[in-house]
């Protein structure tokens, strides 16, 4: 091995977006039949690094080889050509077309019939079979219509596609993020096909578990650098962990003590949604915020708006808001009912980008400003300029059309719609997405200061580090549960470890 | 030093082209400088163009077309589309005429027409927002349905209309001033006033600016959208009426030339087909520089098939021109 060139080797990447910036000097190798993974939190990194490598960002410096040649691939189609594929996150299959077609997308093998030139249909459900085969499925037909498979089996789909486009290198961005368990093991299995052939894969997860699975060695990028290399079979999970999370607290969230917890303002049991929550239970009181994490798919993307309303009446749950019976029915009755939501999706969800601030924060509540039949557009503004000061919105002033606000003062924004009497509840899904590292601090101290004031606050994040930082206690959900139970000054890595499946790690 | 001094003038300049293109009216004003190019040119070409007669004429010839804009205005800014309402204002005739045949009362079939319009709109309002269908497939399948009605009413044939009272309202005047125009300015006043001064105006903007963030916030998107269709459909009926008594005579498909006028004047007038930004101000000088091209056009003894050729190029480079703006202000 020592004598044959790596199958990839980057070395000294480095990239700045503006002058930020998010890669300095990074080192990945990977040999032929090798099964790399990649970890880091969120911002590490790893997209960019991937994205580098498989020709969508070009890189500012560094040398990337394959096989022992330099290369320099100038878009996605260069990389494609020498064997580099990435299969996203996002399946990406056409629903329409039979399996042999999607496989041989872009590159259907042709014949030449009464002179006219034909895509081969025969050839391509031969070798389609062959390829399917090869991966060991022989259940999946090269004449199906892709739509009528499972998710599983159109990710098999794609994979066969780049078998067929002759990959070498393999990069697989959170491969099982949609799958069930037993549709994951098929995944693995393939994986180790796909080493037998030699071919290279760099996976990306976020569970632990899987990663030492299927990996062969581990490298984990923190803040854009290499912060450390691990043979899988000879490391343990905690070496992993503080290597990907670091143990320093971050001054971050160091943003003013917390409250003490009042009046309970929300009781939540037996909230189920089919496929997404099962049987969740937690209470939220006055002054307290309450952070609950979980990865993408984990449920933590729909459990905020289940409880806002914003997925319509839900049938199981029993919900008490203020003391009171709540049925999440709609978004309309549950800001009537006292709730404020702020959307993780900031552009589509949040902001009226062609309205002014003020008019963006009256929104939720116009007819507290309606004087007689018309709207005092003299208290919007008091009201406006009120939060706009309060939490430091960095606008010219009220008039000025949110969508030349940075994001992060577009999302105080959506926070500030929310101030008015009447809302106990702050729900707020990812609230520093899309966010500079400045005015995240600023946020956290906002919704600390929100939280001392007497309003309840509901964190839905996927960023452990910011889930462990600002909440007064935070839960963990993995595959639609609540998984762990955790009180302030709890460390990032332990939440990440109580999504991984084993009960029987202890985190360090 | 010496670099602030190399580049501050042309960050000045741009400074200065936003401060004066990038205000909300600066769209209007330019269409404004357009008309008054406008007259400028016809009247200096023919001598019977630039008169206070002929300019009344001009206002009362587009009212009912304005009408229709006005109310579509605000549909489109909160992402709707009405194709119908062309169609609704040949059926308000047919059904004024047939009620008034029958020996009913003229307004009688009016207040008739209006109900029905109503209820039209009701129908576009709930397939569009309960169901989710596309506007542009809903209110074409409507027009069809609504000009397939008026024409199987009237076997296709045009019925006189001739009723004293009635015909006033088409053709009477006020100290001078025709009544569809003062009915249009009316309309485009009132709109103007609940768009910008009430409550429901905000929620017109913010369900076509985001609709999925107005849901989120709680407004009742769907009333809106249902009412906003209502109204459009009304406009309709209130047209149909106009134009009836204007040429004392109903024909079933009397007014449907007109839909492509209508929605061009609303586009023209700066309104984003896109939804959430727009004007009813805009739509009013767009629905005047139509109706001058026209005019102007015909003073000069230029064929009507030319028209329809000159008032597409001017469609076009309005709208070319205006997104050239918007894009060089780097939105």
């Amino acid at each position: 091995m020592a004598t044959t060139a790596p199958r990839l080797g980057m070395h000294g990447i480095g990239k700045s977006f503006g002058r930020v910036p998010v890669l300095s000097d990074v080192d990945l190798t990977v040999d032929p039949g090798e099964v790399v993974a990649l970890l880091g939190s969120n911002g590490a990194g790893k997209s960019t690094l991937m994205k580098i490598l498989t020709g969508l960002y070009t890189r500012d410096g560094g040398t990337i080889q394959v096989d022992g040649e330099a290369v320099d691939f100038k878009d996605p189609a260069a990389a494609v050509a020498s064997g580099v594929k990435l299969l996203p996150q996002e399946i990406s299959v056409m629903p329409d077309m039979t399996v042999a077609e999607n496989i041989f997308l872009g590159d259907m093998p042709l014949k030449r019939r009464f002179g006219i030139l034909q895509v081969d249909k025969d050839v391509m459900r031969v070798r389609s079979r062959e390829l399917l085969d090869q991966l060991g499925f022989a259940n999946i037909l090269p004449d199906m219509l892709v739509k009528r498979l499972s998710v599983a089996e159109q990710r098999i789909v794609e994979i066969a596609r780049a078998l067929a486009g002759k990959a070498r290198i393999l990069v697989m961005d959170e491969p099982t993020a949609a799958l069930t368990e037993q549709e994951a093991k098929m995944i693995f299995k393939i994986i180790r096909r796909l080493k037998e052939n030699k071919v290279s894969v760099i996976y990306i997860s976020h569970y632990l578990s899987e990663v030492f699975e299927i990996s062969d060695r581990i490298v984990v990028l923190r803040d854009g650098r290499n912060a450390g290399t691990f043979i899988t079979a000879d490391t343990q999970r905690a070496e992993v962990l503080a290597a990907m999370l670091g143990n320093t607290v971050d001054d971050l969230y160091d943003v003013g003590a917390p409250g003490i917890a009042g009046a309970e303002i929300l009781n939540v049991e037996k909230l189920s949604i089919p496929r997404k929550l099962e049987d969740v239970a937690f209470s939220l009181h006055q002054n307290e915020i309450l952070g609950i994490f979980g990865l993408v798919g984990s449920g933590v993307e729909v459990l905020g708006r289940a409880l806002y309303g914003a997925l319509g009446p839900l049938k199981t749950a029993e919900v008490r808001l203020g003391g009171q019976s709540y049925r999440p029915m709609s978004a309309r009755n549950g800001k009537l009912a006292g709730i404020g939501f702020v959307a993780a999706e900031r552009k589509k969800e949040g902001i009226i980008a062609d309205l002014t601030v003020r008019e963006n924060i009256a929104l939720p509540f116009e007819e507290r400003f309606e004087r007689g039949l018309f709207m005092s557009q003299a208290e919007e503004a008091q009201h406006a300029i009120r939060w706009i000061g309060e939490l430091g919105i960095r606008t010219r002033g009220p008039e000025q059309k949110i969508r030349t606000l940075s994001g992060g003062n577009q999302q105080k924004v959506c926070i500030a719609r929310w101030l008015v009497e009447g809302v106990k509840l702050l729900i707020l899904e990812e609230p520093t997405r899309g966010v500079d590292v400045g005015a995240r601090r600023e946020i956290y101290g906002k919704l600390r200061e929100l939280a001392n004031r007497g309003y309840a606050v509901l964190i839905l994040s996927s960023d452990v580090e910011e889930v462990a930082g600002i909440s007064d206690r935070s839960l963990v959900l993995d595959r639609g549960r609540i998984v762990g139970q955790f009180e302030r000054g709890a460390k990032p890595a332990e939440l990440m470890a109580a999504t991984g499946n084993d009960p029987a790690f202890q985190a360090p | 030093m010496a670099q602030s001094i190399e580049t501050h003038p042309a960050g000045g300049a741009r400074e200065q082209m936003i401060q004066l293109f990038g205000k909300p009216w600066s769209g209007v004003a330019m269409l404004g400088i357009f008309y008054l190019i406008l007259i400028a040119v016809f009247s200096v070409l023919s001598p019977y163009f630039l008169t206070l007669r002929n300019m009344l004429q001009i206002g009362g010839n587009v009212a009912y077309i304005g009408l229709m804009a006005a109310a579509g205005t605000p549909l489109i800014i909160a992402g709707g589309l009405d194709l119908s309402v062309a169609a609704i204002a040949g059926l308000t005739g047919v059904v004024i005429s047939m009620l008034h045949g029958m020996g009913f009362p003229i307004w009688i079939g009016v207040l008739l027409a209006i109900v029905v319009a109503g209820a039209i709109g009701v129908v576009n309002g709930l397939f569009t927002t309960r169901l989710r269908l596309n506007p542009l497939i809903v209110t074409l399948g409507m027009m069809s349905i609504i000009s397939g009605i008026a024409l199987v009413l009237t076997g296709g044939l045009t019925r006189p209309l001739m009723v004293p009272g009635f015909n006033w309202v088409g053709s009477g005047r006020v100290i001078g001033i025709p009544i569809p125009f003062i009915i249009m300015m009316v309309t485009f006043v009132g709109l103007w006033v609940i768009m910008t001064k009430m409550r429901f105006g905000r929620y017109i903007y913010a369900a076509g600016g985001n609709a999925e963030a107005s849901r989120l916030i709680g407004i009742p998107l769907e009333k809106t959208v249902i009412i906003l269709y209502v109204i459009s459909a009304i406009s309709g009926a209130i047209a149909g009426t106009i134009l009836g008594a204007m040429l004392g005579a109903a024909g079933p498909t009397a007014a449907g030339s007109q839909l492509l006028t209508v929605i061009a004047a609303i586009i023209l007038g700066g309104t984003s087909l896109n939804g959430g930004r727009g004007s009813v101000w805009g739509t009013l000088l767009a629905v005047l520089i139509l109706g001058t091209l026209n005019n102007g056009l015909t003073l000069l003894n230029v064929s009507s098939f030319w028209q329809d050729v000159t008032r597409g190029v001017v469609l076009m480079l309005a709208v070319s021109l205006d997104q050239i703006r918007t894009r060089a202000l780097g939105e």
